[in-house]
């Protein structure tokens, strides 16, 4: 029985562990389902790039758009069911940034040829995804630097089958990223 | 003064109304699997500790397939929700009191 302070805090201290766990454990089942959708996204840009070069800038502006038609429903389909609010108002213009920043390297300041062009896009989103992993956990650290690093290596050393191996290691890499977070 | 509840006060017990209480009531419960990690209870003694929340009328269990695959799923129910409650209220009672 409970009888002193002690014990009661030892308990109520289990309660938050768990709970603590359990928010962790959603935000990562949605989060992991969001990254796939993002890796179905760009493995099927690269290959369409790949398939149709002349056409790359118009496949990525439709498949930008639907990946975040289809996040802002996964969020919305969690909020409908009653969860709390995974993402903030910050999520968005973080994102709004990234392709802010993006935009001026790719079209202004930046002399980048596609395959440049490729390399930019896939790192800096990367880069993005592991410096939000010091917050949000450190399975997003590892899916950003391992990524990145898997792109560059493809920028060095794939030859003329860089887009396909983009979307092997970019796009695969972030749905097997999906699958191991949601087993965590 | 709250009194502290028999059935939750058990530590595997108070870890699954802990797990089961941090989703929303709309929410869909946790999965047996699920459970025994956030846990760490083997198959056999989260089973009958589920049996003990269930005859309690705390929680309630769905079982399911998805394909071939059996799912057990429990989730708490609204007398489950408040009793977590008042055993919660009543830890916090006994450290108010030890401070005073």
């Amino acid at each position: 029985m409970i009888s002193d302070a002690q014990h009661a805090s030892a308990q109520i201290a289990e309660i938050e562990a768990v709970r603590r766990a359990v928010r962790q454990s959603n935000f990562y089942r949605l989060a992991s389902v969001i990254v796939i959708l993002w890796g179905v996204v760009t493995a099927v840009g690269n290959l369409a790039s790949h398939a149709w070069p002349r056409s790359a800038g118009s496949i990525w502006i439709g498949l930008d758009i639907i990946g975040v038609l289809a996040t802002s429903a996964l969020g919305l389909n969690m909020r409908g069911r009653g969860y709390p609010r995974a993402f903030d108002w910050r999520t968005p213009v973080a994102f709004a940034l990234f392709f802010g920043f993006g935009l001026l390297w790719s079209v202004g300041l930046g002399r980048f040829g596609p395959r440049e062009l490729s390399v930019f896009w896939s790192t800096l989103f990367m880069f993005g995804y592991a410096v939000a992993g010091l917050w949000l956990g450190a399975a997003f650290v590892v899916l950003g630097v391992g990524v990145a690093g898997l792109v560059t290596l493809d920028y060095f050393f794939a030859g003329p089958w860089f887009d396909i191996y983009l979307a092997l290691f970019n796009g695969g890499g972030l749905v097997a990223a999906g699958l191991w977070m949601r087993r965590a | 003064m709250t009194t502290p509840d028999d059935t939750i006060h058990q530590p595997v017990r108070l870890r699954i109304m802990a797990a089961l209480t941090a989703l929303p009531a709309r929410a869909d419960g946790i999965d047996f699997s699920r459970l025994k990690k956030l846990t760490g209870a083997t198959d056999g003694n989260l089973g009958a500790h589920i049996d003990t929340l269930v005859r309690a009328r705390y929680v309630a269990v769905a079982k399911t397939f998805v394909g071939r695959r059996p799912r057990t799923t429990v989730v708490s129910t609204a007398d489950g929700r408040r009793a977590f409650a008042a055993h919660v209220a009543f830890l916090r009672s006994v450290i108010d009191r030890s401070a005073e």
